[in-house]
């Protein structure tokens, strides 16, 4: 069309504009293109909506059917497990990543008509939210007697499937091994001002003050948490910017989960930081779990609880502990190298239902103590 | 298309009273493409409402008032700060025979493609203790250097991230602006730098104007950097309430939307005032010998280069490098290399698509707003420019919330059509801002010649006017690409499942604490977002001349 339009060469005084003409072909092409993959996506997710058990003729239990997981757990540490099932069982795993609290919020603003099966959660606070908002299904005691009872909510509609340890990570050049405090709650010390990071704002922290006001009641953890305010506690927004910090030297230690060390260590060996774990039993260093749940909007629940119980199964859960440095957390499954046995760390609960005011006490237990500066 | 409707001839030279103007589908369309840009903020108005939060008693506490004081500080500030920073820079590199001139206009956009929750890591490891910076200045005798935190360290890093904002508009502009002011200017004996304020600066404050407020509200609603930098602002108490206080989420999100609108509304009416000049737009502008200044220039456009963009590429690099010396990760980082190569087609598709689309989109608005000076116009705009500030996550909630409750849309839920309509609703705002500029840019001279001549509408259009738009519809169309490639909570909630792209991936590493992944994938993107840049931004640009 170029050579011979006649709005350009009729009007003298406008020079020819090849370029835009490419530029509305390309346009064109692209346009195109989008249709075309469009159209595509729309017929696959036709098809997978339509998908219900069949009956398997070659004894794949759930042949045909497609369960969508809303994954707050990485890729890399879950998507082997995915590709278990779906060798075992014939189903599809479709999962979408991203960050756990959001991810709850998402499938909160979706409602009834949410696409998620299944809803994996690297933080009890996010699968506690959408239990509170009654989003989750009741899991089998099946499935729910695989993990030990602290492991899981009272209501039997989560169950955890790792465990991570909250640490004391410190900065080796700056820190003598033997200054280290022997209990979280030395840390509101005058000793400790400044020197100690936190993350109020992250699902982690807000998790562990979670599971602490379950042990010891919210007045001793806000004072707790003022305590660690007066002192001046520097903010960060998670865990990894902690890290960050404290092996940069900007800040000499830090309150995080255990594993982020061990991630990084693997990068970059020569960083000077080493978890400290809090002596036994101490509430420092609690176990906190990532959980698996089937959202209740599911219609194939049957599916979906089949993969929360096979990321149980002794299988799976070796995968967890062996690519991952996490806990497993079904008993008699080997832990990693190099991590404390669980009976030496803190019990805790983070069971959302069992507190007053859930996850909204907790936050404004953080936000009346100041420690969020 | 709207515009195929032919307006009423009026008398030639006769200018079109104030208000209410322009062709009913025109008007029409504008209505329409107002209200499905406001569909963010009906949305937090709605959740306001069902959840009853009590903003009075927000409003009143302190743990409100402070943060809000600093957002607004901070945004301030950085928005003074990005437009010097910007316009000095498109001035240098268009206006002047600045030794490399070429080779900065590409660099120049780039840094407004870093996620701000990677540049600010990245500068930070660059400046922290032991980092990059401090080993280069420390082989010239420098000891410690400051820590990156805090308010100036906020106020730096937003303003090195967003000053092509401004950049983009103004240099677009300035490529174009009519000659002849200036040559007389030149002639009558005035120093550069008096032709400038007097002559050039009137010309392209609405283009400074535009890119300013963009920035404004981009740093309202950044999270990413501020919580990195540990500046404590709004944004930290909308997001640490996202799953705890979903009443107080919503509350000062709406609280963020009436500051944009404000403000939205206040920079309209400044720039209002402002008319097209009169004059022959020259296909280039005059170029300035800067003479002994030629060097001082070159260092100062180098440094702001060395700070936005070679310092965060070096540490992105150095973690890269860092990773792939240490066993493990050579191993990983060649599975992952695989993701990378779809997750940039998809990147770079759709970000090209967003950005067309949007320009078309805002486009009636602009002309509406700018042209016919309608009020439908106006409001529909301050609609579009007004849901930037809304921090990604509560515009990308808007959209679950509404795609899902609407019968006919809910089978377009993560699919790209609507991955592609998120992404107009919140980077819409750039492409208007810019694309009213573009409009503004019209010589109302030219037109009404053409008219006079007998042309019709929509010949008017596609010779006249929309050749003399297309520098400032590229700028436009440039800024919504680079943002389009660094969206992230759009992508994690709206794209099709298994859709990757380069932002979506980052983040997984960096939340995988995979700093030598992460490293690796923002390098492609800047590498993407430059190729892009001068392919369909400034060589479009060089071609229009």
């Amino acid at each position: 069309m170029e050579p011979h339009n006649p709005l350009t060469a009729r009007l003298p005084n406008v020079p020819r504009r090849r370029p835009i003409v490419a530029a509305l072909v390309a346009v064109l092409a692209l346009l195109a293109a989008a249709c075309g993959s469009d159209s595509a996506g729309t017929d696959s997710a036709g098809a997978d909506s339509a998908g219900a058990p069949s009956d398997g003729a070659d004894g794949l239990e759930f042949e045909g059917v497609t369960i969508t997981v809303y994954s707050g757990r990485g890729e890399d540490l879950i998507s082997p497990a995915f590709a278990l099932f779906e060798e075992r069982t014939g189903a599809t795993v479709e999962a979408r990543y991203g960050n756990s609290a959001e991810m709850a919020l998402q499938i909160d603003t979706e409602g009834d008509n949410s696409p998620a099966d299944v809803f994996i959660s690297q933080s009890p606070g996010a699968v506690g939210f959408l239990n509170e908002g009654g989003r989750l299904g009741e899991l089998t005691s099946a499935t729910l007697d695989r993990v030990p009872e602290q492991y899981r909510s009272s209501g039997g509609n989560w169950v955890g499937i790792t465990g991570r340890v909250r640490v004391l990570v410190y900065n080796t050049d700056l820190v003598d091994p033997a200054d280290l405090p022997t209990s979280i709650f030395d840390l509101t010390q005058p000793e400790f001002a400044g020197r100690v990071g936190v993350a109020p704002s992250n699902g982690s922290f807000q998790d562990f003050v979670t599971a602490v006001r379950s042990d010891i009641g919210d007045d001793e953890t806000l004072a707790w948490l003022a305590g660690m305010a007066d002192n001046n506690s520097p903010n960060y927004p998670k865990n990894g910017a902690i890290l960050d910090a404290v092996s940069r030297g900007e800040v000499e230690m830090g309150l995080v989960n255990h594993y982020y060390l061990v991630e990084a260590l693997d990068e970059d060996p020569s960083l000077p930081a080493a978890n400290h774990i809090f002596a036994d039993g101490d509430l420092g260093s609690l176990l906190i779990v990532s959980a698996a749940a089937v959202v209740n909007t599911t219609e194939q629940a049957a599916a979906a609880e089949a993969l929360v119980a096979f990321l149980l199964s002794d299988e799976a859960q070796a995968l967890h502990a062996s690519g991952e440095k996490e806990y497993p957390l079904v008993p008699g499954v080997p832990i990693p190298e190099g991590l404390v046995p669980l009976e030496e760390l803190a019990a805790a609960t983070i069971d959302l239902e069992v507190l007053a005011g859930g996850l909204s006490g907790t936050q404004s237990l953080i936000e009346q103590s100041g420690v969020q500066q | 298309m709207a515009f195929s409707s032919s307006a009423p001839l009026t008398i030639p030279g006769r200018r079109p009273t104030v208000g209410g103007r322009g062709a009913l589908g025109l008007r029409l369309a504008a209505v329409l493409i107002g209200l499905l840009f406001s569909a963010p903020m009906i949305y937090v108005v709605i959740q306001n409402i069902d959840l009853g939060a009590d903003l009075g008693e927000l409003l009143s506490s302190s743990k409100t008032w402070w943060p809000l004081l600093r957002s607004l500080w901070l945004g301030t500030t950085v928005a003074g700060s990005a437009a010097v920073v910007g316009t000095a820079l498109a001035w240098v590199l268009v206006r002047t025979d600045l030794p490399g001139r070429r080779v900065f206009r590409v660099l120049a956009p780039l840094p407004l493609v870093f996620p701000s929750f990677v540049g600010a890591a990245a500068l930070i490891s660059a400046f922290a203790t032991g980092g990059l910076l401090e080993r280069v200045v420390s082989t010239v005798g420098i000891g410690e250097l400051p820590q990156l935190r805090g308010f100036w360290a906020a106020w730096m890093v937003l303003t090195l991230f967003t000053y092509p904002y401004v950049f983009l508009p103004v240099a677009g502009r300035l490529r174009h602006l009519p000659r002849s002011l200036e040559e007389s200017g030149r002639l009558l004996g005035r120093s550069p730098l008096s032709v400038f304020t007097s002559i050039v600066f009137p010309q392209i404050r609405p283009a400074v104007s535009a890119g300013t407020l963009l920035v404004f509200l981009y740093t309202i609603s950044d999270f990413g950097a501020v919580q990195l930098l540990r500046y404590d602002t709004i944004t930290r108490v909308i997001f640490s309430n996202q799953l705890a206080d979903r009443a107080t989420f919503f509350a000062l999100s709406l609280l963020i939307t009436v500051v944009a609108l404000t403000v939205v509304s206040v920079e309209r009416a400044l720039v209002r005032g402002d008319r097209p000049v009169a004059g022959r737009s020259s296909a280039t502008g005059l170029v300035v010998p800067l003479g002994r200044w030629r060097w001082p220039s070159f260092i100062a456009v180098a440094a702001v280069m060395v700070f936005a963009l070679v310092g965060p590429v070096a540490s992105l690099a150095h973690w890269t490098q860092r990773g792939i010396g240490s066993g493990r990760t050579s191993g990983a980082l060649a599975v992952e290399t695989s993701h990378l190569f779809e997750a940039l087609t998809n990147t770079v598709f759709v970000s090209i698509l967003t950005a067309l689309v949007s320009v078309v989109v805002v486009l009636p608005v602009a002309y509406l707003s700018v042209r016919r000076r309608s009020r439908i116009g106006d409001a529909s705009n301050s609609m579009i420019v007004a849901g930037f500030a809304l921090p990604g996550l509560v515009s990308a909630l808007s959209l679950v919330f509404w795609v899902l409750r609407s019968p006919w849309l809910g089978r377009f839920y993560q699919t790209l059509p609507l991955l592609i309509l998120a992404y107009m609703l919140h980077f819409g705002a750039q492409a208007s801002r810019a694309s009213q500029v573009a409009v503004a840019a019209v010589g109302r001279s030219h037109e009404e010649a053409a008219r006079t001549l007998g042309a019709g509408r929509l010949r008017r259009l596609m010779t006249v006017e929309l050749p003399a738009m297309l520098p400032g519809l590229l700028a436009a169309s440039g800024l919504v690409l680079l943002s389009t490639m660094k969206e992230l909570p759009a992508t994690l909630f709206l794209a099709p499942t298994g859709f990757r792209t380069l932002t979506s991936e980052i983040w997984a590493s960096m939340d995988n604490v995979s700093y030598a992944q992460a490293g690796l994938e923002s390098m492609v993107l800047l590498a993407a977002s430059a190729v892009l840049t001068w392919v369909l931004v400034i060589r479009s640009a060089d071609h229009l001349d």
